[in-house]
């Protein structure tokens, strides 16, 4: 796992979010973990191949995702859970795409599977590679997300 | 001619295939035109982003330009000549690299010029890797630590444990830091008596996924960590360090390891069976024809988790030689005959089970202990060794073998990673009217959570792979229906920090490794009536 890697994806999480949701996300101090617990309630994953393989995960916790949904929307919301997810989906592959082509400056080109987006109260995220997990906590005035990077 | 001459007014198609060929050419006449490209982009973005790769592959072919292009430019194509340089390693751009990292630089841009130099590397940048290891960004940090273990360097020996010591300190210890985890991979990777001193004594740590990362990296050293596992075998070792030790060493596998522990087991190192347990267990992990003999030794034992320890390690070693000892203990009878056939059945040590099948006597007292047990799991897994031997006597076995034994309804699920432990568990929780189910790690208990099974009880180890106990119990008290189960954790730390994290988990009792059946199931009872 290199910390270059993560770089280009925690630049696209802050750019994207503050653009598209309004908020301004503060990233704390990174750490490992070995389980398969996501820590929010609502998480985007995308698995990414190429040059290396690997998986990252944006997970939102229940307020967070709600509050980005309706900066997002509005007032306009239908039907929350459908929105939030539909939101969460697009808030992933922008950051990924992004961040995709950040690493492609860098020599490094992959190619990113369409996110999938898992919802409930601890929810397990399979990452695909057995190494550990480094995780980016994030704080904002919406709420808290997790960014999870996994390369094998 | 330049291939990009009225570049700008080409249609789309001729502008990527123009593009595609000037990056494969790497002809460095074509780079002024690139530049003009690249500072003054077309708005459209696959035509930039293809400039951008045309751009690297001229500059890849060009040190001298890329290099004098760093000191010139700002900006982007700064950016982009810093990347260049690192991503095909030019020497040269070195001194340019280190003199951007002076004074007072925005983070990201340092970060940039870290990873270019961690591309290039060698030595020069190493003091610029040292003073970066307490920046204020962790990434840049993490970096720093990557380096300064590929550079093997000394003395960052002090400033590296310092990451490992705060992690561990109150009120730190909830979770593994990324630093931590680097600190540790680096220490181990500068590989000196010092640095891996203290790898070793972090097999100790507060926090269970630095001991994960600690025995992983001890694990990767292999050969190279074992006289630092070793130092920890001796009689003055607190028990828990020599266990741990112990399990390392195991997983390393490596015979260099075994004089030490043999040399623990006849020199009586510790008394306490946990202890001994580990250290048969690590045994037969290792698996050599002369560890065989300390694990024949160890039937001596009166501790009957040890001869399941044993009888574990032994099923993977059988030959004549133990075959004809078994043969000839047994065959004395008395009550240690009766607990190593017991051993064997709970074990489901089905190799040894096979060399002793065809010994008359012998053979019809393992049969009989096999149809006695009330474990359905042993019954499958003596079933199929049965049907492998084939033979009118073994169907006539086979046919003795209950079918599927209904148990009173009550159910637990044990969660270890040692085979031994299992075993035991699945033979103690049977023997108490439970059906067991059994998980290797949290991981694998946790998927028959997910499936809604329902358990009356559920004692889980707390080291183990993949997901240790506390995680597995944190996820199980967060799943609707399982709020309230009784967990009983079983570990051999007796800190109090320990216990008080595993409560605040979610824990309802320990159990300190040793202990007997009897124990066992008096504490179960303590929960379930």
């Amino acid at each position: 796992m290199n910390v270059e890697l993560a770089k280009p994806f925690i630049k696209a999480a802050v750019d994207v979010l503050s653009m598209m949701a309004m908020i301004s996300p503060k990233p704390g101090k990174p750490y490992v973990k070995k389980s398969k617990t996501a820590v929010g309630d609502v998480t985007g994953l995308v698995g990414i191949t190429g040059d290396m393989n690997g998986t990252i995960s944006i997970s939102f916790t229940k307020n967070c995702a709600v509050t980005i949904v309706k900066n997002m929307l509005g007032d306009d919301i239908q039907d929350i859970l459908q929105d939030v997810q539909d939101a969460v989906g697009e808030i992933t592959n922008m950051v990924s795409g992004q961040a995709r082509a950040g690493l492609a400056e860098q020599g490094l080109i992959f190619s990113g599977a369409t996110p999938s987006v898992i919802m409930g109260d601890n929810h397990t995220i399979t990452h695909i590679a057995t190494t550990p997990i480094m995780a980016i906590p994030f704080t904002s005035e919406a709420g808290e997300f997790t960014i999870e990077f996994c390369f094998e | 001619m330049s291939m990009l001459t009225g570049f700008r007014d080409k249609s789309f198609l001729d502008k990527i295939s123009i593009l595609n060929e000037v990056a494969t050419a790497k002809d460095p006449a074509e780079l002024e035109a690139l530049l003009d490209l690249f500072q003054n982009p077309l708005d459209d973005t696959s035509v930039d982003y293809m400039v951008v790769t045309a751009l690297n592959g001229v500059l890849s072919s060009d040190e001298q330009k890329a290099v004098e292009l760093l000191d010139k430019e700002e900006g982007k194509l700064r950016t982009l000549c810093i990347r260049v340089c690192g991503e095909f390693q030019f020497k040269s751009a070195v001194p340019a690299l280190l003199k951007m990292a002076e004074g007072d630089v925005d983070p990201d841009f340092l970060f940039e010029v870290l990873t270019s130099l961690s591309k290039i590397g060698g030595p020069e940048a190493l003091g610029l890797f040292r003073s970066n290891i307490n920046n204020d960004d962790d990434l840049i940090v993490v970096m720093s630590i990557e380096m300064l273990g590929e550079l093997k360097d000394e003395e960052s020996i002090p400033a590296l444990k310092a990451f490992v010591e705060r992690n561990n300190e109150d009120g730190n210890y909830g979770v593994c830091d990324l630093t931590t985890w680097k600190a540790v991979e680096c220490l181990a990777s500068i590989g000196s008596d010092d640095a891996l001193d203290f790898v070793v004594a972090n097999l100790h740590h507060r926090n269970p996924t630095v001991r994960r990362v600690v025995t992983d990296s001890l694990t990767v050293l292999a050969v190279k960590a074992v006289p630092y596992l070793t130092k920890v075998i001796s009689p003055e070792t607190d028990k828990d360090d020599m266990i741990l030790a112990a399990n390392v060493l195991g997983f390393i596998g490596e015979k260099e390891g075994l004089d030490v522990l043999m040399d623990a087991i006849e020199k009586k190192f510790s008394t306490d069976s946990s202890v001994k347990y580990a250290i048969y267990e690590a045994i037969g992990r290792i698996g050599t024809m002369k560890g065989v003999i300390s694990l024949i030794d160890g039937l001596d034992d009166d501790d009957e988790l040890i001869t399941v320890a044993v009888m574990t390690g032994l099923d993977g070693l059988v030959n004549p030689g133990v075959t004809k000892k078994l043969v000839e203990i047994v065959g004395q009878g008395g009550s240690k005959a009766g607990k190593i056939l017991r051993a064997i059945v709970t074990a489901k040590a089905v190799n040894i089970f096979q060399s002793l099948y065809a010994e008359e006597k012998i053979g019809r007292f393992l049969m009989n202990a096999v149809v006695a047990s009330k474990d359905s799991e042993v019954h499958e897994a003596f079933r199929a060794k049965l049907t492998e031997i084939g033979g009118e006597a073994a169907d006539a076995d086979i046919a003795r073998l209950p079918e599927a034994v209904e148990i009173g309804g009550k159910k637990a699920l044990a969660v270890d990673d040692s085979k031994s432990m299992l075993a035991l568990y699945r033979s103690i929780l049977t023997n108490a009217g439970y059906e067991p189910t059994v998980g290797e790690n949290g991981q694998d208990a946790y998927a028959h959570i997910q499936l809604g099974e329902k358990f009356d009880v559920i004692i889980t180890d707390m080291n183990m792979p993949v997901m240790d106990g506390m995680e597995f119990v944190s996820k199980l008290r967060q799943t609707e229906g399982y709020a309230d189960i009784p967990v009983i954790m079983v570990t051999t730390e007796s800190e109090y920090s320990q216990q008080e994290l595993a409560r605040k988990t979610g824990v309802n009792d320990f159990i300190t490794k040793p202990f007997t059946a009897d124990q066992l199931k008096a504490k179960i009872a303590e929960y379930v009536s």
